[in-house]
């Protein structure tokens, strides 16, 4: 047996989860006609379940309703803004795979999540994704200056949500921010994204909120990274060199540790030993542990299978196995 | 590079109009493909575009049809009716240079890795909204099960009066949107040299695409007398630092070869391209979508049209190829009236000082629209390529 490596340590999946053949040809069937909204429904409630279900196999400790029905990362929170739209399509990343730039008002404001992101069928403990500032001031189309921007949208969108899940029993939110380690920050935006963090931090009183990084090379960032005001900030360890990293982390580690975008199979102790290292490289106070970028471009043959490895990376790290 | 005479006069005619690949499958193509039953409203469909179109024998089809379920070579002759539709659509509108909007092609890059060896398939990824394509891993050696394009494009230059453009799928978007079970499968996150050893089985991987899929089905085509080959890119400024691979792999998949090769990107940050592509020399053409980003209000000025901020880039290559200008956004049901579709291309000439090095064209196939929003679409866009020649004094 093992000994753990660290007093708390919580795996999770975050953000889209794929869509299985089945919610595929549903969604195709009723824009093309040939189904009805209530066979749709019922595609997506298994899928829920299917992932659930997957997900206590596993032995994830945060659980999650894999996003499926969100159209992009923004889309439920574009659709509860009145002054935003979403309209103008734009490539994720370096992905065959795209989204709907948030557009519109200057200084946004949430008026209601759509009321299926909160009552998503899904037992506590729960993991919640949401855009971060930063990544959300840097896509939206807009004329307003970037980081006034990334202040009115932490402040009246992103924290109303924030809060609305933290009420609704969201014991962890995960702010996915890929556009750092992508595309960098000038040093003079790094007060406004803390102060923009620390307003969604504040919001989500009784949640824990990590910030994720991934897409790229965060080392660069790291240090000014591990001050912001979230529980646990996360690494993308697929493009990030471990050694690189300052140390000691001086907060929680959201380790990336499996190649959301690979159908390549990691070794899950392999894996365990690497997650293994970086702790005792980074001395985090907490652990958790996830995929680098989500698992939504894995496709649905792969994806859970990326679960299950994430789940004995789990048990391996805590010295569950022999 | 050879080049006829007749090809260079076909390439810089001022403002020449073309689509961009994919039309919508009707829903009688699509369903008798599948077997499934064809009801009264698709053959009423059949009916309808055949006669909007001038096809000729058009009852033919829909007897065709009232047959279905079909055998396979009944599937085959609806299939190749889609051909005959799509081309007919593409006339009608009154474009320069048509193709069959792809009608015998399941989807532009599922076509391409079914006909191809050492690929397997991995599940549907979601592409935007409720759009998903096939994800294939490649896990063997990369080969041409057989030239893919042959058969539909015998078939479309038979029956096209126009000049005919085949739309191919390009090694590095062939390479990018798979998977890759085969050249780089190491895990280990902390392993020594990792990045570079990525890197260096990522060319391998686009190189073998490009020389042993793309360049033999290349040669097919030219064998058969296709003259114009536009190698589709939309995956070719996904990853910046990949550039020179996009490409090593262009040049790779059409060197030596005696045709005009052309190339279409869409949905990207264009100036990720510059300076890379200046070593693309064999590309005559860059078809680009631009009315994605832009204003819909009127206005030749720079400000008036932001989606084309980048046309200085494609004007200063020194290679001076011409731009295929993207005047139609492709992912909505909103007709661009031929006064903006004028606009988006007075402000094009301008920036380039000569209309011979412009021609116009859709974001991107149309796939994606109704035939009746296309029709519209494209209908305007011949409108107001019309009223720009006007507006130049061009006949």
């Amino acid at each position: 047996m093992t000994p753990p490596v660290q007093s708390f340590v919580a795996a999770y999946q975050h953000g889209i989860y794929p869509r299985s053949e089945a919610v595929v040809q549903a969604t195709r069937d009723l824009e093309r006609g040939r189904t009805d909204p209530a066979a749709v429904d019922e595609a997506f409630r298994s899928d829920r379940e299917a992932f659930l279900a997957l997900q206590r196999r596993a032995g994830l400790d945060y659980l999650s309703d894999g996003l499926l029905r969100w159209q992009d990362l923004f889309r439920p929170l574009v659709d509860g803004t009145p002054t935003l739209e979403a309209r103008v399509l734009v490539r994720w990343f370096d992905n065959n795979s795209f989204f709907r730039a948030p557009e519109g008002a200057e200084t946004p404001r949430l008026s209601e999540l759509p009321a299926w992101v909160l009552e998503d069928g899904i037992p506590e403990p729960r993991v919640g994704s949401l855009p971060s500032p930063y990544l959300f001031s840097r896509v939206a189309l807009a004329r307003a200056d970037r980081d006034d921007l990334m202040a009115g949208v932490a402040r009246d969108v992103l924290a109303p949500a924030a809060r609305r899940m933290s009420d609704a029993g969201f014991g962890l939110i995960h702010l996915e921010e890929p556009w750092l380690a992508y595309a960098g920050i000038d040093d003079a935006a790094w007060d406004r994204f803390e102060e923009a963090v620390g307003a969604v931090r504040e919001a989500a009183t009784g949640a824990t909120v990590v910030l994720h990084t991934y897409y790229g090379d965060v080392a660069p960032h790291a240090d000014r990274l591990r001050r912001l005001p979230v529980d646990a900030v996360g690494v993308d360890f697929v493009e990030t060199d471990l050694e690189a990293l300052p140390t000691p982390w001086e907060t929680g580690l959201v380790a990336g540790c499996l190649d959301g975008r690979s159908s390549v199979l990691e070794d899950a102790a392999a894996v365990a030993a690497f997650v293994r290292r970086a702790v005792d490289r980074l001395e985090p106070t907490s652990l958790y542990l996830t995929s680098g970028s989500d698992l939504e471009l894995a496709g649905p043959e792969v994806a859970p299978r990326k679960v299950e490895v994430l789940g004995e990376v789990a048990r391996e790290v805590r010295g569950e196995t022999a | 590079m050879r080049t006829t005479q007749a090809e260079i006069e076909l390439l810089t005619k001022p403002l020449l109009t073309h689509e961009l690949g994919s039309l919508a499958k009707p829903n009688w193509r699509v369903k008798a493909a599948a077997g499934a039953p064809i009801e009264e409203g698709d053959l009423e469909d059949a009916r309808t575009w055949g006669r909007r179109l001038g096809i000729e024998g058009h009852e033919e089809l829909v007897e065709l049809l009232r047959r279905a379920p079909l055998d396979p070579d009944g599937k085959a002759e609806v299939k190749r009716w889609g051909s005959r539709y799509g081309v007919g659509f593409l006339e009608r509108v009154g474009l320069d240079v048509v193709y069959d909007g792809e009608q015998q092609r399941s989807e532009m890059y599922q076509w391409a890795v079914a006909h191809a060896e050492g690929f397997e398939w991995r599940g549907s990824v979601r592409a935007f909204d409720n759009k998903y394509y096939s994800k294939a891993a490649v896990t063997g050696p990369i080969g041409l099960r057989v030239p893919y394009h042959n058969e539909e494009f015998s078939f479309v230059r038979d029956v096209a009066r126009a000049e005919l453009k085949v739309p191919i799928t390009g090694a590095y978007t062939i390479s990018d949107w798979s998977f890759d079970e085969r050249y780089f499968t190491d895990t280990d996150l902390g392993a020594p040299g990792r990045p570079k050893r990525r890197r260096d089985a990522r060319r391998s991987f686009i190189l073998d695409v490009a020389r042993r899929l793309i360049r033999p089905n290349l040669e097919a085509l030219i064998g058969l007398g296709a003259r114009w080959l536009q190698i589709d890119e939309p995956g070719g400024s996904t990853e910046p630092d990949e550039l020179d691979l996009f490409v090593e792999s262009f040049n790779v998949s059409v060197e030596g070869l005696d045709a005009v090769f052309s190339t279409h990107l869409c949905f990207s940050d264009y100036d990720l391209f510059f300076p890379g592509i200046e070593g693309m020399t064999a590309c005559r053409q860059f078809a680009v979508g631009f009315a994605n980003y832009d204003s819909r209000d009127l206005g030749v000025g720079e400000e008036d049209r932001p989606g084309y901020r980048v046309l200085p880039k494609f004007r200063d290559l020194p290679y001076r190829p011409v731009l295929g200008v993207g005047v139609l956004d492709i992912h909505t049901d909103f007709v661009e009236p031929p006064e903006l579709v004028c606009d988006r291309v007075l402000h094009s000439v301008d920036v380039f000082g000569d209309p011979a090095r412009i021609h116009v064209i859709p974001d991107c196939g149309l796939r994606t629209r109704s035939w009746d929003v296309a029709f519209r679409k494209l209908q305007n866009m011949v409108a107001g390529v019309e009223l720009a020649k006007e507006r130049l004094g061009l006949d």
